[in-house]
């Protein structure tokens, strides 16, 4: 009778709202968001007071963001994600054009350009471009159907997404954006591709060619190293270029060690009082790693655990490939700066600066990750019940 | 549309990607157990080094006492005063109050005031009363601490010795500096939590590490004999118009100082000002007249100790056996070496005398003789022996080193000019030590002004100081102490005697470079009681105007010094 009486309502469900709704990746989005929020305002106070007046200076500003990406998020969800796939090569060629505006109208802060002025907003375009190429890419290879398999399929794939990269790269000279564009380029073909020997092989060459870079970097002398070069060496021993490269790392790492088991407990590190650079954005988790100890530390990590498990079970479900697809390119994008964030800052590999996904200060980077969580919701509502 | 290729081996796919990017995570998450766990305490330490400021309490400085205990050098409370950029509210109050509570310029406080630092100094060494004050406006934003700063009772008395501190209670010169390491104690320290601009984290707490007073000096000084010898020096100094007088009092039996008198003196207190009258041009020049002012000239400078030397001659040639108290001497007034002919004290010639005649004449015909008869080697082998090339290791920075010419460039004209105590230079000290050793039956001391170092919590250290011995028989000892109690009986310093006490001593009227100027040390060293010396004096005036003869004006001054301190002193070693 009971399982009579479910399967009944679920079918009213279906009929009435033709899908179902995946609250659990929503509530778990929703609390890596508050949660963000909580630290964030903890982190950037102090230092907002002082410089702004306003202990809430960037709180406010990421409040604002956010409910300007769940607008959005709502929007795309309720949207048959389908719908969006004939602006696949659109956004390709908006995501080049916005990079290209920033060599006239480009905003600098920070020591860098990145960022374009936009009706009272700042945008960044390698945000957009993200997105932009997790959608291009979906619908690319929907279209080339068994060509996947082809040495040319394979190639157009990888060599589609590195002007994109080279632009960010060289335009806004924001080498971790091009790497994670990359990155959800080489995930989403890995999952498209039906082979594995070629993923393999160019994963060991890479890390391959990593090694060999930073054995030569570490013979040569410090004199004569660009920056990225330097920042290698303060990489492998920090203390050595405490004043200079390795300034933030170490900064980084007093803070995590000073956490401990437990934490200082909540809005109680010293390191966020203007030791750390960027305490409020790259380097937030080490101010989450002070204050909540390494238990905090480990639950964050386990909330991306899940958030990435979510989008398993939903790509896995998805009516097809394209749906797939998308939810492979959001989990890829979240994936890659979830661990080369805590990576960054716990100095596992050299410094580069990569948010942390809901909770870092930024707004382009939080109203766009909403918009992909909303295409996320939007495969998920396309999952038939049955194959739950 | 490719929707039907959508198969298991995507699934597949995704799930290894998820497995990976989770198995990523779980490494980070060792890693960070690693930095948490096991690396937490050596971050942390270092974060805390980093967090922490340290603001210092000044430890109170040791006392220095004299013999009988009574305190030369002692602290007193002052304020600083000092102000927190982001305390002030009414700047303008705080500008005004303190530039007329402190005497500054208005400017000069305007300037800290508008300074945006975490704290900034105003005015140290602030009198306690006007720091009181200063805390009763109750302004905010300024802050009053309390502090130790030197004071020293007597004001100028044995200035040249005790020295005195700078602002930071450091010692610049004298024994202030000497004992440094006993005197200053340890600072205390409070230590606050501050931001990245060091702004104080109120609610962090503080932690405070109390400041170890510094221990006292107990001295050979005798606050009675110092103040004693410098009224007599002031007297010396204005009757004779000279130029300065030095007296030095030790115990040569152990070398230890009575007394270390170097007029003029200058207020202790006030140790930067320069005497009035006295303007510098520049501030080279003022710190030039202030080292001038601050030498201790019984062991900075050197001069030419003339016949007080003599003593040291005829000890080397009793040593030496080239002279004993049989031997007679004939004085024209004159004595010829190679070609030139050096002149007596007496013009006309002191006549045959016995060797201690010569030493009551203060012969130099006499002396010439016997330096002659020693010769450069023997002569220069003595001095080393007796300890006259060297420093004599007191315990006062700054000791001059004896200027004397290089054995191979004695020829016999130098060799006669060094034996009546000309063409080189020592140190009034050095003399003073080197007649001890030879008076108290030839142990070489070490002169010295510290005695012992007291813990106030408890425990004091004796101070020991080297001693060479048989630096001279006891036989020569002997010779030399009745020689020279016949000089103030008999000869030159014969308005040396004491009623009731043997004493011993010799003269000297020395020119000072350039000859001819009409410059003159007149100087003596005595030293009583004449069979056993426990104190002995040595008097320099420098420069005085009309009779010159040391005979004459420096006997006089040692003479009142002992019969003022040889009863005390007996009096004091009886009980």
């Amino acid at each position: 009778m009971a399982r009579a009486k479910t399967v009944a309502n679920k079918k009213i469900n279906r009929r009435r709202g033709d899908s179902f709704f995946d609250f659990s990746l929503l509530f778990i989005v929703i609390f890596l968001i508050g949660f963000g929020l909580v630290m964030l305002y903890s982190t950037s106070s102090y230092e907002a007071n002082l410089d702004f007046g306003d202990s809430a200076y960037y709180l406010k500003k990421q409040i604002l963001a956010t409910v300007i990406g769940m607008g959005f998020m709502i929007f795309v969800a309720l949207v048959p994600y389908h719908f969006w796939e004939r602006f696949a090569f659109l956004g390709y060629a908006l995501s080049a054009f916005l990079i290209l505006m920033i060599i006239p109208f480009g905003r600098v802060a920070n020591g860098a350009k990145r960022w374009l002025n936009i009706g009272g907003f700042s945008l960044q375009p390698a945000e957009v471009a993200k997105l932009c190429m997790i959608l291009f890419l979906s619908s690319m290879v929907c279209k080339m159907g068994r060509k996947i398999r082809t040495p040319k399929g394979f190639l157009a794939v990888m060599l589609w997404p590195l002007p994109i990269c080279g632009m960010v790269w060289k335009i806004t000279s924001n080498a971790s954006s091009a790497i994670i564009i990359f990155g959800i380029a080489f995930l989403m073909l890995f999952v498209a591709s039906p082979n594995y020997k070629e993923f393999i092989l160019s994963g060991i060459a890479g890390v391959g060619a990593a090694l060999l870079i930073v054995f030569i970097i570490s013979q040569a002398a410090a004199e004569g190293l660009d920056y990225r070069g330097a920042r290698i060496l303060a990489w492998l021993d920090p203390e050595a270029y405490a004043s200079s490269t390795g300034f933030q790392t170490l900064q980084a790492l007093y803070a995590i060690g000073s956490g401990g088991i437990w934490g200082k407990g909540l809005g109680q590190s010293m390191q966020k009082l203007g030791f750390l650079p960027e305490a409020q954005n790259d380097m937030i988790f080490s101010i989450i790693c002070e204050e909540l100890g390494l238990f905090g530390a480990v639950a964050v990590i386990l909330m991306f655990v899940i958030l990435i498990w979510r989008f398993m079970v939903i790509a896995n479900n998805a009516p097809d490939l394209f749906g797939a697809l998308l939810v492979v390119g959001v989990l890829g994008h979240i994936a890659i700066q979830v661990i080369l964030n805590i990576a960054v800052v716990t100095n596992t590999i050299p410094n580069t600066g990569i948010s942390l996904p809901f909770i870092s200060y930024g707004g382009t980077s939080v109203v766009f990750l909403l918009i992909e969580i909303g295409l996320v919701l939007s495969v998920a509502r396309g999952i038939k019940l049955k194959d739950l | 549309m490719g929707f039907f290729m959508f198969k298991t081996v995507h699934r597949t796919k995704i799930v290894v990607l998820v497995c990976s990017c989770i198995g990523i995570l779980l490494l980070l998450m060792v890693r960070l157990c690693y930095l948490m766990a096991f690396q937490s305490s050596y971050y942390e330490q270092k974060a805390e080094e980093l967090h922490e400021r340290e603001r210092t309490i000044k430890a109170a400085r040791g006392r220095i006492l004299d013999v009988n205990g009574k305190v030369l050098a002692d602290n007193k409370t002052v304020c600083t005063v000092s102000v927190i950029h982001n305390q002030i509210t009414q700047k303008e109050k705080v500008i005004s109050i303190l530039s007329e509570e402190l005497k500054l310029p208005p400017e000069k406080v305007r300037e800290r005031v508008e300074k945006y630092s975490s704290i900034e100094r105003i005015r140290s060494n602030v009198d306690k009363k006007t720091g009181d004050r200063i805390r009763a406006y109750h302004l905010d934003g300024v802050k009053v601490d309390e502090d130790y700063k030197r004071y020293y009772p007597y004001e100028s008395l044995a200035f040249k010795v005790l020295g005195f501190t700078g602002g930071d209670n450091q010692g610049i010169v004298g024994l202030e500096v000497k004992y440094e390491e006993a005197l200053k104690g340890a600072e205390g320290q409070i230590l606050t939590m501050t931001d990245a601009r060091g702004v104080e984290i109120e609610e962090a707490g503080k932690r405070r590490l109390e400041p170890v007073p510094g221990k006292d000096l107990v001295t050979s000084l005798d606050l009675n004999i110092q103040s004693y010898a410098t009224q007599l020096a002031e007297q010396v100094m204005e009757s004779k118009q000279a130029d300065s007088v030095s007296i030095l009092v030790i115990n040569p039996q152990n070398g230890e100082i009575y007394a270390c008198v170097n007029v003029p003196e200058f207020d202790l207190n006030d140790p930067f000002s320069l005497p009035e009258g006295v303007q510098a041009l520049n501030e080279a020049e003022e710190q030039d007249l202030l080292n001038k002012m601050w030498r201790n000239a019984c062991l900075n400078d050197t001069y030419e100790p003339g016949s007080t030397f003599k003593i040291i001659t005829a000890a080397a040639g009793l040593e030496a056996d080239v002279v004993s108290l049989e031997d007679h001497f004939s004085c024209p007034g004159y004595i010829v070496v190679e070609d030139r002919r050096i002149r007596c004290s007496r013009t006309t010639g002191h006549g045959n005398q016995t060797f201690e005649q010569a030493t009551m004449n203060s012969c130099n015909s006499a002396f010439i003789t016997i330096g002659l008869r020693l010769g450069t080697e023997q002569y220069y082998s003595y001095f080393k022996k007796f300890g006259l090339l060297k420093k004599t290791g007191i315990d006062l920075p700054g000791e001059a080193s004896t200027i004397m010419h290089k054995p191979e460039n004695i020829g016999m004209v130098e060799l006669a000019t060094i034996a009546f105590g000309q063409s080189f230079q020592i140190t009034p000290i050095q003399l003073a030590v080197t007649a001890s050793s030879i008076i108290n039956g030839g142990r070489r001391v070490t002169p010295h002004v510290g005695v012992k170092i007291v813990d106030p919590s408890g425990g004091e250290e004796i101070l020991k100081f080297p001693e060479k011995k048989h630096i001279v028989s006891e036989q020569t000892s002997e010779t030399m102490r009745s020689i020279l109690e016949q000089v103030v009986a008999n000869g030159t310093g014969k308005k040396g005697a004491v009623e009731g006490y043997r004493i011993g001593g010799k003269t000297a009227t020395s020119q000072t470079l350039p000859r001819g100027s009409g410059r003159y040390i007149a100087s003596f060293l005595g030293f009583a009681p004449a069979e056993k010396p426990t104190v002995l004096a040595l008097c320099i005036i420098n420069n005085p105007k009309g009779i010159y003869y040391g005979g004459q004006i420096a006997v006089p001054v040692v003479r009142k010094l002992f019969e003022n301190i040889l009863p005390y002193l007996m009096a004091k070693a009886y009980n």
